[in-house]
């Protein structure tokens, strides 16, 4: 006989709040169902009411882990409605700063889904390196959360001493290098715990359109850093890295290779950062009738902004926004089924959902 | 033969690429969003989403949809004229989602499929969120 579990929208697994409902036969997970819809505040409606100013600051507020990602995106959109091209310490500065978010996400979710796994010594661990790229964020932008970096036409504040960043971003990879990878790649506890459980096949990657580390971690090998670069990263070298289990240890792999293809990155453009300014100077701007898009590679995967606007306006016709967890999220329906009831909250914090990108 | 002139061959049109805003536009008047939506599964392209926009005045809506092909941002443009348009959930999984915000969004009549509320809360209206309406 088989009986429902409702797990949330308010309970101890989730960092936010979303509700799945688990219907089980003994400890097997049959079948769930995914609601979300409990952080929608409306966003891309607010979008329309604010100027090409306040409507960055707005969209910072998306999401609160991955925030620079959402001004580059919109910036990069609003961009191309303005015929703005920013300089190229500009593009450094924002491939340095969507990097260091790339590095401060992938170890507070490592430190969660330690937590999940009953790792409570290696949650502690991850937090404090996470502090420690934080504190490179804020020596960087004065901010912790939303940096304020990106504005039309570049950056708001350039890195003066990208030398005592590089020793920073230097004793962080060597720490991580020493704890976080090792034990993630090879501790007996991570892999037992993880192996084979959440398997997300190739096949339905595809179908549900994943993107980021899950598609990357079934086998499905696309990256916009690689596949249409952005800012400066076609003039940085990084390997993609792919597995093709599907499982959850796939998916911790390739955030743990990740956080080291991001030290790669950072090492380079903080030693290559060129001379000039930070942004074009404009602070007024003309915008063209039309629609723009931007996609970048969030540390989720891709997020797409679509960008309309009238001319004269001050204000945009419509801001979509499609997050990265938007797409990834229907899969977990799928990688719970047959899955025990109690890897459950570790599956679904496997994909490192955001509620509040989702809902907007 | 390159990436676009294949999808072009594959929908069989006449009409012609626009590079704008970062995409490759292409307005199809003559095809269906199914038979598009079938066409972009055999060349293997990646769903990617649908932007509603609603028109000026009383012209009703406008559905971007988006495919991505090795890296290429492709846009299809479709005009709502009756405020309805085929669902290609059954061809296109990745597409469930995104089609149940616009409903509950625009309230635009996704046809041909069955669907629960997905941002809705009990006792919410299709349409409030996005859709301008003149009281």
């Amino acid at each position: 006989m088989s009986y429902k579990i409702p797990m949330g929208p308010y309970h101890p697994a989730l960092e936010e709040p979303y509700k799945l409902d688990l219907i089980c036969e003994g400890e097997t997970v049959l079948d769930s169902k995914l609601h979300i819809g409990f952080n929608f505040r409306g966003i891309e409606h607010l979008a329309e009411t604010r100027n090409y100013i306040q409507v960055v600051a707005l969209m910072e507020r998306v999401c609160g882990i991955c925030s620079n990602i959402h001004t580059l995106t919109l910036c990069q959109a609003m961009e191309g409605l303005t015929n703005q091209t920013p300089p190229p310490r500009a593009l450094y500065i924002r491939t340095i700063m969507a990097e260091l978010e790339r590095l401060h996400s992938h170890v507070l979710w490592a430190g969660i889904a330690a937590k999940l796994m009953g790792f409570k010594t290696m949650f502690m661990t991850c937090f404090e390196l996470r502090e420690k790229v934080m504190d490179v964020l804020q020596a960087i932008s004065g901010n912790r959360v939303n940096y304020s970096m990106n504005r039309i036409g570049g950056v708001n504040r350039d890195i003066s001493d990208p030398a005592a960043i590089l020793k920073m971003v230097e004793a962080l990879e060597a720490e991580m290098g020493r704890t976080v990878i090792p034990i993630f790649t090879t501790s007996r506890t991570a892999r037992s715990r993880c192996a084979g459980i959440g398997v997300l096949t190739t096949e339905k990657a595809v179908s549900l359109g994943v993107v980021g580390p899950v598609a990357r971690a079934s086998g499905v090998g696309q990256d916009l850093r690689k596949a249409a670069p952005y800012a400066a990263y076609a003039e940085m070298e990084f390997d993609v890295p792919v597995q093709t289990a599907g499982d959850v240890t796939a998916r911790l792999l390739v955030r743990a290779l990740e956080i080291m293809e991001s030290c790669k990155i950072l090492r380079q453009a903080l030693s290559k950062l060129p001379p000039g300014e930070v942004n074009t100077g404009e602070e007024k701007f003309r915008f063209t009738t039309g629609t723009a898009i931007s996609r970048a590679e969030a540390p989720r995967g891709e997020v797409l902004y679509s960008v309309s606007w009238r001319e004269g306006s001050r204000n945009p016709a419509r801001v979509h926004v499609r997050t990265p967890t938007f797409v990834v999220m229907p899969a977990i329906r799928w990688m719970v089924k047959g899955a025990r009831l109690a890897d459950t909250p570790l599956i679904q914090a496997s994909i490192d959902p955001c509620y509040s990108c989702t809902d907007r | 033969m390159t990436l676009l002139t294949e999808v072009i061959e594959k929908l069989g049109t006449t009409e012609t690429w626009v590079e704008q805003g970062g995409v490759h536009w292409l307005t199809l008047e003559a095809m269906s969003i199914r038979a598009l939506a079938a066409a972009m599964n055999t060349l293997h392209a990646r769903f990617i989403t649908i932007t509603a926009y609603q028109l000026p005045k009383d012209e009703g809506l406008r559905l971007e949809y988006h495919w991505d092909l090795n890296g290429e941002l492709l846009g299809f443009v479709f005009k709502l004229a009756a405020n309805s348009i085929e669902s290609i959930f059954d061809l296109c999984e990745a597409a469930d989602w995104i089609e149940r915000e616009i409903y509950e969004e625009y309230s635009v009549n996704i046809a041909g499929r069955e669907y629960e509320p997905l941002l809705l809360r009990q006792g919410d209206i299709a349409g409030v969120n996005l859709r301008e309406v003149k009281l």
